[in-house]
């Protein structure tokens, strides 16, 4: 805790180099594909996604501070809305899954051949 | 953009009128407001308006894509009579999410900045992850909105880095800055900006099932209950391809030489993926998933070629395309109800056998429906297939048109196969009984099927 | 006017056929024979104002039908044209008499009368438009649509295994007819009009003003790059499309042949490309297997409309098109094409010796026949290219009254097989006698039509510069080999005691009066063509001479 040492919250973030935040954020986003790509659980894949949305936010962030434009940090509003929304219906299918069959593996959804 | 408000205000009244006992109202009550917004759509027609701080811009264009969309949701909607028959149905809910998506269709049609576009694709599709699943009870509903949501959700967050990422290379969410940066930028484009086009690509490739990304497409539209597969397979599906051609041809025309060699070896694999997979299948249904993704193949050829026609072109095919298959589908929700079979409803293609001799009227709305999709001569299907080419030929890409031809001809054997069961199979004996609305609408399809066909001029000048 | 009353007769008579309530007291075949009758009377009255002398097209007609604008290529515009030379008017005579035939042959359909003669009417309008359209996007209009009606004949109506064989059939064609449109397409952008361009140029006022001179300088002004891109105006006309001089100088398909693939120019793979759509239709070995299937399958006023028309449009495709439009194609390759014709002709006439189904011997037969059409036309000389015409028109008559004697077999005992019927003389004299003239006519005998046509087309090849001597004498054989099998099967199912597998001796009755009013007519006129060759000759000749410029060069 510096007082005297004032610092805004975009030159915070730019103490960081910028590709660095690129690289955590494409990690980050790998992560959540690799997530999507090998996990059974409907919950678990459903939060890879999520990682993979916030990886985006990350990134957004660090190029409108980077930037000094505004537009980004709109956009990951935006998107935290959308999300949430995402987040209602998604959970709600995946309940109804539930009831009928018990159990949220996707494995298990095999009705319809891939 | 008065539709985008019309719309979004009628599916909140729709809402509200479920509380009413009489659920008569519903179906007209849809009817009337589509057509509400339809007429709003032309109040831009001939100018270009930037909507909601430069959000969204209406053209021509934008305005002949929203009357499509709209068209197919009219004959969607008009095609819904079973709902009020069913008791677990909740009308009011689906049409209401109905209309909503039809605002998300809007503005990923005529969006200027990426954020409307993110926001539309969102719309459109959590409103189908939940009319995919309006099935409650049923298995195969529940999987198809399962898939389909997971897809979806999945497919907007590679669409989502994608943007980020141009974000991050150009400083802008507006298309026509993106161009701008190109043109200035156009011997040191970012790669981010390269990144970027192929994770946007995917995004929407995913949307409008392309191959490779295609996968989900023959489970969700299977397990969809038929009425939302038509709007799934039409609106969807030109909305998504509207939106493609806005970001190509406007964002990122100055770096084609980048990305149209990537376009075209993936429409080659969705063609080829789209209809040799179709012969395989029992279920119409099913063959239909695929004969949409082998569609998406040619609607791709028009932004392979991008060029001068190519808007006409894909306003063209999608329009030819939409009529066929929602005539398709809704003879398909009268056959596969009233012809059961012990798992139900039975979608298979034996589901059809002697129907032209019962029905006539539907064995031919059917035999017009598979014909333009094939793109047999004096349907609208051939018109657009042939303006599609032409865009090929006009670029010079040969080979691509050569493929293609040939992937039609393939195209022929799974449609005729519907035919084939239609007038030389021994069917059931007893008609299939149509209401006469349904029946006007299914004729009103196969009309302009014809008419379009027999004067492909009746569009000229229009975009 | 004459010749749009050819197409829409029969196409309205569809309509009003199909409209008319299903009702067993309308009498739709008779309605369809009137139609029918009607057509020969039309096709009678073009023969007589057709005027023998000239060599160019006659009877024209000319009207806008679609324009659609298509950004950079400018304006897509179909016309509805429609005309006839020597090489198209014989043929649209024969189909005029063969779909007549056809429908006398078609009296005894039962089941669905309605929406058989409906498609047989449509059928028949479309086969009419493919004979006289001159522009070639609606040419291929009517070829393709032409499928459809043929097919649902073929499906419905079928034997056994009618599915199978008319799918076949539809994919078959199909895939040929997709590439003759991938051609046609190219043509239209290599292509432009002329007269149009001339007044777009400014260099004539209107497009009646334009005359002969004038095209010369358009297109010596093209030639120079002098007329701007967007002033040309291209076209699907194919008058103008075989005129060399009309074609951008730097286009895709221009006779210069700089667009290459693979180290070929692009114009010689156009030219294979619209050699294979029409020699499926022909058919040419190896791509002739629909055509034992269809035959088989499809009842007898099908098989008729089949091998006497539609088989037909192959060669008109090869002469009008193929040959018409890439001339350069048909002399480069006139050794394989030739070779080509020559395989069909000895493959044909072996598989038709090793058939025991009456109906598919036939079929190879057709096969082989239509060999020297191709062997004809390959000739690039003046005997061959009106020998092939002659042997279409023969081929066309004799087929038809081959289909219809199996048909009268069939209908009968329905049983095709040649070894389950001895000495049908004894029992059916009048069907053995017109049996013999079909068959001694389709081998060749002379006297009859099918030797003229052999014969021109044989000495074509002879006379060839083009062909080596060795592939007219393979072809030779093919006489030899349709001597044996038709004489063997005329032997085996004509002669000897009275014997049949099934003993089903006594449902042979003899020709009755309809069957010998299509068989009787069919026999003279193979004969009358026989005897009186110039009748055909004079009407082609003027037109293959002129067509034959293209190769003097």
């Amino acid at each position: 805790m510096q007082p005297t040492q004032q610092v805004s919250i975009p030159e915070l973030i730019q103490q960081v180099p910028l590709n660095y935040y690129l690289i955590v954020s494409t990690a980050l986003f790998v992560i959540g594909i690799i997530g999507v790509l090998t996990r059974r659980n409907a919950i678990i894949i459903f939060m890879s996604i999520e990682l993979m949305l916030n990886a985006v936010n990350l990134l957004l962030i660090a190029f409108s501070s980077y930037r000094s434009d505004s537009a980004g940090q709109v956009f990951v509003f935006f998107i935290m809305a959308v999300a949430a929304a995402e987040v209602a219906v998604g959970l709600a299918i995946i309940v109804m899954i539930y009831r009928n069959i018990r159990s949220i593996d996707v494995g298990l959804l095999n009705k319809l051949k891939w | 953009m008065l539709p985008i408000i019309l719309l979004s205000v009628f599916g909140i009244v729709l809402l509200f009128m479920g509380f009413l006992k009489s659920k008569v109202l519903l179906l007209p009550a849809t009817l009337v407001f589509i057509l509400a917004a339809l007429a709003t759509t032309f109040m831009d027609w001939g100018k270009t308006y930037l909507y909601f701080q430069n959000m969204l811009l209406t053209n021509n264009l934008a305005i002949l894509f929203t009357t499509i969309v709209l068209l197919s949701a009219f004959m969607v909607v008009a095609l819904s009579n079973s709902f009020i028959e069913d008791e677990q149905a909740q009308p009011a809910e689906y049409y209401a999410l109905l209309l909503f998506s039809l605002v998300g269709a809007i503005m990923m049609i005529s969006f200027e900045n990426l954020i409307m576009l993110f926001v539309g694709v969102e719309i459109l599709s959590v409103a189908m992850y939940v009319l995919a699943g309006s099935d409650k009870h049923s298995p195969r509903s529940n999987e198809a909105a399962l898939k389909y949501f997971l897809m979806g959700a999945f497919a907007t967050g590679i669409m989502l880095f994608g943007i980020a990422l141009l974000y991050g290379a150009t400083g802008t969410f507006v298309v026509s800055g993106i161009k701008s940066y190109v043109y200035t930028n156009a011997y040191g484009v970012s790669l981010l900006l390269y990144m970027g086009i192929i994770l946007l690509l995917i995004g929407m490739l995913f949307k409008v099932s392309a191959a490779p990304f295609h996968f989900w497409t023959p489970d969700v539209y299977d397990g969809t209950p038929g009425l939302f597969t038509a709007f799934m397979s039409t609106v969807v599906k030109t909305a998504g391809f509207a939106a493609l051609f806005r970001v190509l041809s406007v964002s990122f025309v100055g770096v084609y030489s980048f990305w149209w060699g990537t376009l075209a070896a993936l429409t080659c694999l969705t063609l080829l993926i789209g209809n040799v997979t179709a012969v395989y299948q029992t279920s119409f249904k099913r063959m239909m998933a695929y004969s949409s993704i082998s569609h998406a193949g040619y609607l791709l050829i028009g932004l392979t070629a991008l060029g001068t026609q190519t808007k006409q072109a894909l306003v063209f095919y999608s329009l030819a395309y939409s009529l066929a298959t929602i005539s398709a589908f809704g003879v398909l929700l009268v056959v596969s109800r009233q012809r059961q079979d012990t798992n139900g409803v039975n979608e298979n293609f034996d589901a059809f056998n002697g129907l032209a001799r019962q029905n006539p009227l539907l064995g031919f709305v059917m035999a017009v429906s598979m014909l333009s999709l094939a793109g047999i001569p004096l349907t609208a299907g051939f018109w657009g297939k042939f303006m599609i080419f032409t865009t090929a030929a006009d670029k010079g890409i040969y080979w691509i048109l050569v493929f293609a031809v040939l992937m039609s001809t393939v195209g022929i054997y799974y449609y005729f196969r519907v035919i084939i069961a239609m007038y030389f199979r021994e069917g059931a004996a007893e008609p299939v009984k149509v209401a006469p609305f349904y029946r006007y609408v299914l004729i009103a399809a196969t009309i302009l099927t014809l008419v379009l066909g027999l004067a492909p001029g009746l569009l000229e000048g229009l975009v | 006017m004459i010749l749009s009353l050819l197409i829409f007769l029969p196409l309205i008579g569809a309509l009003v056929v199909a409209l008319l309530p299903d009702n067993q007291h309308i009498p739709f075949k008779w309605l369809t024979l009137g139609v029918a009758m009607a057509e020969l009377l039309l096709s009678v009255v073009a023969y007589t104002q057709f005027d023998q002398q000239q060599a160019g097209y006659q009877l024209l007609e000319q009207a806008d039908w679609i324009t659609l604008p298509l950004g950079n290529l400018g304006v897509v515009s179909i016309d509805y044209l429609l005309g006839v030379d020597g090489i198209s008017l014989p043929l649209v005579v024969l189909s005029s008499v063969i779909l007549l035939i056809g429908v006398l042959s078609s009296w005894t359909i039962e089941n669905r009368q309605k929406a058989y003669f409906s498609l047989y009417l449509l059928l028949s309008g479309t086969i009419m438009g493919c004979f006289v359209a001159l522009d070639f996007f609606l040419f291929f209009l009517f070829f393709e649509f032409m499928l459809l009606p043929m097919y649902f004949l073929i499906g419905l109506w079928g034997g056994p295994r009618r599915e199978y064989a008319s799918i076949k059939f539809f994919l078959y064609t199909l895939l040929g007819s997709v590439l003759i449109l991938l051609v046609m397409i190219g043509l239209y952008l290599s292509v432009m009009d002329p007269v149009s361009t001339a007044v777009m140029a400014g260099l004539a006022t209107d497009a009646a003003s334009v005359d002969q001179d004038l095209i010369r300088l358009v297109q010596a002004q093209l030639a120079d790059m002098h007329i701007s891109s967007s002033q040309i105006v291209h076209t699907f006309d194919l008058r103008y499309m075989a005129d060399g001089g009309n074609y951008l100088p730097n286009a895709f398909l221009s006779g210069a042949g700089e667009t290459t693939f693979w180290g070929i120019p692009a114009r010689m793979i156009a030219f294979w490309a619209v050699f294979l759509g029409f020699a499926i239709k022909l058919p040419i070995v190896p791509l002739h297997t629909w055509l034992p299937d269809a035959h088989v399958e499809a009842p007898t006023p099908v098989s008729v409309v089949l091998a006497g028309v539609l088989l037909k449009i192959g060669g008109y495709g090869f002469i009008r098109i193929a040959w018409g439009l890439f001339p350069d194609g048909g002399a480069q390759y006139a050794q394989t094409l030739a070779g080509l014709g020559v395989l069909s002709i000895v493959y044909g006439g072996l598989n038709a010796l090793a058939q025991n189904d009456l109906k598919k011997m036939i079929a190879y037969s057709s096969v082989s026949h239509m060999g020297f059409v191709l062997l004809g036309v390959a000739s690039l000389t003046s005997e061959g290219i009106n020998g092939a015409i002659y042997q279409m028109v023969s081929h066309g008559v004799l087929s038809a009254m081959l289909f219809l004697i199996v048909g009268v077999i069939y209908d009968r005992t329905h049983d095709r097989r040649i070894d389950s019927y001895r000495g049908l003389l004894q029992v059916m004299p009048h069907y053995a006698v017109l049996t013999a003239v079909a068959f001694f006519g389709s081998l060749g005998l002379p006297g009859f039509s099918g030797f003229v046509g052999e014969l021109f087309t044989l000495m074509g090849g002879f006379q060839s510069l083009w062909l080596p001597g060795w592939l007219p004498s393979v072809a030779v054989s093919g006489i030899v080999l349709a001597a044996a099998y038709l004489l063997w099967s005329l032997q085996r199912m004509f002669f000897g005691p009275l014997w049949t597998r099934d003993g089903v001796e006594s449902t042979l009755t003899d020709l009755n009066g309809r069957e010998r009013l299509m068989l009787i007519p069919l026999g003279l006129l193979a004969l009358l063509l026989g005897l009186l060759p110039n009748v055909l000759f004079n009407l082609s000749n003027a037109t293959v001479a002129q067509w034959l410029e293209k190769f003097n060069v």
